[in-house]
């Protein structure tokens, strides 16, 4: 059989688009029910999709007035999800950066024996001031600081799974997903991730990505094939061309104008305020991504979008969508299938961490008509082969890592 | 008069007294539903094996019996403040208001502790009476009320209508505030193990009293309470009380004798705590359980209805 891809369904509350709780026929405040996630993943299991996946971050989004946020805590979820489903992995973010590597590898090594072994953790660090008011700090921690704190924390925690005697599930243990873009985030990457979340505009850069990520897990002594890189693909889907281009534009309508604008000056550091629409963003006054704050992939996948195409603000805008960053595909589901293939056989990805513009109806399109076209092509499973989430994805158990047991630096930040 | 009754369990491995596994829960789970228990208190750990983590165990055991409230133990050992209140109060919101979280005393956390406001400050009463007034302003910092969803205006949330909890006390400092609504029951049921009653009554909804210590807990807990400004009708006092079942023919004098206990001591619930194994539970649960509970068939709506407690009202900042 050739090769196979790798297919997740990232249930980012309404959907990955600012505008997405305000489609037509959409329950608006779906997304704070569980039923939403559950509903999702029952249907994502029926596609045979390799798991679901839940961003996550602590605190309450200051956007939240003009677009839903994620607002239910990922391990809790996922334990409910796992009641009423039997195959689906489940993917959860939990933060490095605010948690306790004690209580961490206690509770998300539990929910990976309570889902039989379906489990994957989403290591994350978490920037921002808003975030750190949360844990008795004033600032966030320096980025570098956080990654240092976030790979010791990652190893502590896979030493104490792998030193487990009881509650072992039958993967071994959780699955380690990584997502982070900045040159910290990909040294952790190759350092432990199994999963790699990207977030890739371009197929020569992503596929550059894949191969540091590969060669830099062999340099740590691991295997290429032990990770798997998955960039995020935002899905926008109609039965032709055009009802695909209609959906898209309609987003844009929906965008919520003012969440957008924040949103985009959050992410580039920099006051849009006064810019009209039709001005070019002030790409002099954007840093290098490596001394960049805050979420260092974000800021370099949009830098590199201005520094390609010089947008002006509405331009920019327009291209986002209030979805962050992650590439966007529109279209039917035969040329969908077509971008997924070329970027698989291109070696720039091994499958993708699908993102749909609307939810549930964007993953009810893609598992319907789009995950049936990579099965005539071979491409994609037809059935699970096993239950637990190492083997949707295809990977062994590898050896826990030896250098645990030095210290988890702690994020003191002088704010007393 | 019915009585709310609440189980005690510890899930995990090995299977035994004491000990359920998981899928033996589910099983004692559904006949809990069945025989009128009120809620399931999930235990943090058992002197026989390896408990597993009782907020993942309830998550997991809610969705396999929707009617039935869960009480996961959670102890501030390791757990920042406002990480435990947002896993809870999710917890709460996915199961329509049947949560109550069994905060038991400790020491900090490892994120907390390193920027505590008064690092000298150790004393697990008053640590547990700070964490569990940030637990209940952080519940109640996001109101259900402020989530409107008006798609053609483009507001999801009335942002006016939350607050941040700024608190800073000795051993916490937190913001907030939380990023999902209260639940239909007000916030999660907190409940509280009786170690000093002045640290738990200014929050707690549920205070629970060892057998061997409740004969003058309710004159204590109704002094505390008005010492405060609080009702001792705002507050439930249950007394635990472990039970072993070995014959099915022993239960009409145990109930008698628990009944005549509760009315002595004046409790409002019971909490057993089964020392057998799986197959024991079972026997308590059918026997001993409905001679007990005495509670109509329907289910009530939420676990705060569950456990006799009045409406919900926040407590003061």
């Amino acid at each position: 059989m050739p090769r196979q891809l790798h297919l997740n369904v990232n249930i980012l509350n309404a959907g990955v688009f600012g505008g997405s709780w305000r489609f037509p026929g959409t329950d608006g405040t779906a997304s704070y029910t569980i039923e939403h996630y559950t509903s999702i993943a029952k249907k994502a299991e029926e596609a045979k999709l390799d798991a679901v996946f839940l961003a996550d971050s602590p605190l309450l989004d200051p956007s939240i007035r003009h677009r839903t946020g994620n607002n239910l805590e990922p391990s809790t979820v996922l334990a409910r999800i796992a009641a009423e489903t039997e195959h689906i992995g489940l993917i959860g973010t939990l933060s490095s950066s605010y948690n306790d590597p004690v209580e961490v590898a206690r509770r998300l090594g539990d929910l990976d024996y309570v889902t039989g072994g379906r489990y994957g953790w989403n290591v994350v660090t978490t920037a921002g001031a808003v975030a750190a008011r949360n844990f008795g700090r004033a600032e966030e921690p320096a980025h570098a600081l956080r990654y240092e704190r976030a790979a010791a924390f990652t190893e502590r925690v896979v030493a104490d799974w792998a030193a487990r005697t009881a509650l072992v599930s039958p993967q071994g243990r959780p699955v380690v997903v990584q997502a982070g873009g900045s040159s910290d985030g990909r040294r952790l990457a190759s350092r432990i991730g199994e999963v790699i979340f990207s977030a890739e505009q371009d197929l020569d850069k992503a596929r550059a990505f894949r191969t540091e990520i590969r060669e830099g897990a062999v340099a740590f002594g691991r295997k290429a094939d032990e990770v798997v890189v998955l960039p995020g693909l935002s899905t926008v889907i109609g039965s032709t061309e055009a009802e695909a281009l209609e959906r898209r534009e309609l987003l844009d309508e929906i965008l919520p104008d003012a969440y957008a604008r924040w949103r985009l000056a959050g992410q580039l550091g920099i006051s849009l305020d006064g810019l009209a629409d039709d001005e070019p963003i002030p790409a002099e006054l954007l840093v290098d991504p490596d001394v960049a704050g805050g979420s260092q992939t974000f800021y370099r996948v949009v830098k590199a979008i201005i520094d390609a195409e010089r947008p002006t603000l509405g331009q920019l805008l327009k291209k986002l969508s209030g979805s962050g960053g992650h590439r966007i595909i529109t279209g039917t589901p035969e040329q969908i299938a077509d971008d997924i293939e070329t970027w698989f056989q291109a070696g720039a990805a091994d499958g993708f961490n699908v993102m749909p513009d609307v939810l549930p109806s964007g993953l009810d399109d893609f598992a319907d008509h789009v995950v049936p076209e990579l099965r005539r092509r071979g491409l994609f499973r037809t059935e699970y082969e096993g239950a637990t989430l190492r083997s949707h994805l295809g990977l062994g158990l590898p050896p826990a890592p030896t250098s645990a047991g030095f210290p988890v630096p702690t994020l003191e930040v002088a704010s007393r | 008069m019915s009585t709310p009754v609440q189980l005690t369990l510890a899930v995990g491995e090995p299977a035994g007294p004491g000990l359920v596994s998981l899928a033996e829960a589910d099983a004692i789970a559904a006949l809990a539903a069945r025989v009128g228990i009120a809620a399931i208190r999930i235990a943090d750990a058992s002197p026989a094996g390896s408990a597993l983590d009782p907020t993942v165990v309830a998550a997991y055991l809610a969705g396999r019996h929707p009617g039935l409230g869960f009480v996961p133990e959670l102890s501030t050992t390791h757990q920042a403040p406002y990480n435990t209140a947002r896993r809870v109060l999710s917890l709460d919101r996915a199961t329509g208001g049947r949560i109550g979280l069994a905060l038991k005393a400790g020491e900090g956390d490892e994120v907390s502790d390193a920027n505590a406001p008064d690092p000298t400050a150790s004393d697990p009463a008053a640590r547990w009476a700070e964490y569990a007034l940030v637990l209940t302003r952080l519940w109640e910092s996001f109101p259900r009320e402020a989530l409107i969803g008006d798609q053609a205006a483009a507001i999801v949330v009335e942002d006016s209508l939350i607050a941040a909890i700024d608190h800073a006390g000795a051993y916490y400092r937190v913001a907030g505030p939380l990023d999902g609504p209260s639940s239909v029951q007000g916030r999660p049921v907190l409940v509280a193990d009786l170690f000093d009653v002045d640290a738990v009554a200014a929050t707690a909804d549920v205070v629970v009293v060892d057998h061997d210590r409740a004969s003058d807990a309710d004159a204590a807990l109704t002094q505390a309470l008005q010492g405060i400004g609080r009702s001792r009708a705002d507050v439930a006092l249950f007394g635990r009380v472990p039970v072993r079942l070995e014959a099915a023919a022993l239960a009409p004098a145990l109930a008698a004798d628990l009944r005549a206990w509760r009315d002595e001591r004046r409790l409002d619930g019971i909490e057993l705590v089964p020392g057998g194994d799986a197959d024991e539970v079972s026997t308590v649960l059918r026997e001993l359980v409905p001679l007990l509970a005495e509670r109509d068939t329907a289910a009530p709506s939420t676990l705060r209805a569950a456990f006799g407690l009045p409406e919900f009202e926040a407590v003061a900042a």
